[in-house]
């Protein structure tokens, strides 16, 4: 969770992590951001988001990423 | 003459009357009801407003915002449209620019749109759109302006800092969709996707061909950009057929994997523009829908939307280097070259490059309020001296290939394009500038990465410096590589050392 917050951080210095709940419904996140995220998110946890993945349920807080994060390092 | 457009949008709303012109945040507006509703608002405007004068739109992304704008039209009057979403600062230097005397801005907006406001009277959109129109009154303002009365004024990226508002006629604008349409051929049975923000150059055809041919417009929300199943599920739901996208927008679903499992099934043509797209996902694209035309489309918003077009023959390949083509009608290329020491202008010889010259019907009026910087760049075609005759220095090189066709080589200055935005380095420069502490920076481009950087010296943290520019400026032009140097590298005349900063970024 500490890395994964470490990378939300570079990313978006401005967005509260902690408490934001609906980052991508309320548009915090914008498809660049996502589009970046996704490629660091692969790189770093070794895992592949896929399409099916990439619903704002996933993405709108960073539990919701942690845990989409652990359930593909499961699958893979 | 009074504009086509106007016959456009009532002809439209007698032939398709109760179907609908734009769909989108789940409403609808019909081609009746655009007619309707864009009269009520040009009778809000006439009587407020002389002919030819700005009036500030600030609405959403849904279907009763380009009703506002062709309500103001409609007026003889001419449509700066602004996202209110944009950072305040940011809003305050276009209106500063614009000074309009009136404004029109959605319930959403109304807070923000009343603190930008400067005295200048608001008018709440849901208000207005079903009061009773005066349709004499319409009437005589639609005959009173002409198609080289001004249409919008749209903002776009100035290097001294401040946003240049292009200001475009009537005219200018039938130009652009005669020709676009000449290629893409649209009717009432297509339904158009559109991407732009529509305050964007790039929403105006989206906007504008549905009363020009029949076809509807389906307004895809912006979160679906980043996410592919849901977006082409959104084309498949409304029976999409036609795309003009930036090319950037196009590279995201296939960047995300795109089209495993959901693919758009109606698709029939479709239209890239706004930077050079990636052979790699264009070809992603190509492959899983063989049968779509592809068009690569080029232009400034100073050229009003696109002046040039190729459609695709076959399959790129990694090396392909795609030609952005050949003028629509309305367009007329000239490639220049100068000589540094006279100043002196020459058509480049054949093959060789040259900066993209535009003249024709199609160019904007120029910048408003900006008088020296239209003339740097709207100028007197210097190889005619028989008759005055206007080109536009658009600051893209380019050459004639082989083929016959042009081929764009990127830019004379610092101007670059981001996620299919147009930045001036040069502003993000001068914004940085005006934070506290920093004292000399350099913004570059890592083209491969898609990365604005911000090089700079001074007693700031890069953490303070991201949160500035994103309470400032809008989200495309915050550098997402911030880096504080001890010192800023210098040639021996004191300029910035620029190729050693590039250096830093390989």
């Amino acid at each position: 969770m500490e890395e994964l917050m470490g990378i939300l951080k570079d990313l978006r210095p401005d967005v509260d992590f902690e408490n934001e709940k609906a980052l991508v419904t309320d548009g915090i996140l914008d498809s660049f951001d996502i589009i970046s995220l996704v490629s660091t998110l692969n790189d770093e946890f070794d895992i592949t988001i896929r399409p099916a993945n990439l619903v704002p349920e996933n993405f709108d807080s960073a539990e919701a990423m942690y845990a989409l994060i652990e359930k593909l390092q499961d699958e893979e | 003459m009074a504009s086509e457009i106007f016959d456009w949008i009532r002809r439209s709303a007698s032939v398709h009357g109760s179907r609908t012109v734009y769909s989108g945040n789940g409403e609808t507006v019909t081609f009746e009801e655009l007619d309707r509703y864009s009269a009520s608002v040009a009778t809000w405007v006439a009587k407020r407003s002389d002919i030819e004068r700005p009036v500030a739109v600030m609405t959403g992304r849904h279907p009763y915002t380009p009703a506002c704008y062709m309500g103001v039209a409609r007026a003889g009057c001419f449509y700066a449209p602004m996202d209110g979403d944009m950072p305040e600062a940011r809003l305050r230097q276009i209106m500063g620019v614009a000074e309009p005397a009136l404004m029109i801005a959605d319930r959403e907006h109304l807070a923000i749109a009343e603190a930008l406001s400067g005295g200048c009277e608001i008018a709440v959109m849901e208000d207005i759109l079903n009061a009773p129109a005066d349709a004499e009154l319409v009437c005589a303002r639609e005959a009173s302006v002409t198609e080289s009365s001004p249409l919008y004024m749209i903002f776009t990226s100035g290097s001294t800092g401040v946003p240049k508002g292009v200001l475009t006629s009537h005219r200018s604008l039938i130009c652009y969709l005669e020709g676009l349409n000449e290629v893409i051929e649209l009717d009432e049975k297509d339904v158009i996707g559109n991407q732009a923000p529509l305050d964007y150059i790039a929403a105006v055809r989206d906007m504008y061909l549905p009363v020009m041919t029949g076809a509807m417009t389906v307004m895809i929300p912006k979160n679906e950009f980043a996410m592919p199943d849901a977006l082409f599920n959104t084309l498949n739901e409304y029976k999409v057929t036609t795309l003009c996208w930036s090319a950037a927008g196009l590279e995201i679903p296939a960047k995300l994997g795109g089209f495993a499992d959901v693919r758009p099934e109606h698709l029939r043509v479709i239209v890239f523009s706004g930077s050079v797209i990636s052979n790699k996902y264009l070809r992603i694209w190509q492959d899983n829908l063989p049968d779509v035309t592809f068009i690569n489309q080029y232009g400034p918003t100073e050229a009003t939307a696109s002046c040039t077009y190729y459609t695709l023959k076959g399959k790129v390949s990694d090396d392909t280097v795609l030609p952005i083509g050949k003028p629509y009608k309305h367009y007329q290329i000239l490639l220049l070259t100068r000589d540094e020491e006279s100043g002196k202008y020459a058509a480049a010889a054949e093959g060789e490059t040259g900066e993209i010259c535009v003249k024709g019907p199609c160019l904007a009026i120029g910048y408003y309020r900006a008088q020296d910087q239209t003339d740097k760049v709207f100028i007197r075609n210097p190889l005619n001296s028989d008759y005055p005759e206007t080109i536009y220095l658009t600051g893209d090189l380019g050459h004639i290939g082989e083929d016959g066709e042009l081929y764009f080589h990127g830019r004379k200055d610092r101007q670059v394009k981001h996620m299919g935005h147009r930045v001036e380095l040069a502003e993000v420069e001068a914004y940085a500038l005006t934070v506290d502490g920093v004292t000399e920076c350099a913004s570059l481009y890592d083209k491969a990465h898609e990365l604005i950087y911000l090089f700079y010296a001074g007693d700031q943290t890069a953490k303070e410096i991201t949160m500035r520019f994103r309470a400032d400026m809008p989200a495309f032009m915050v550098p997402r590589r911030i880096v504080a140097l001890d010192e800023m590298p210098h040639l021996p005349n004191g300029k910035i050392a620029m190729k050693e900063l590039q250096d830093r970024i390989k």
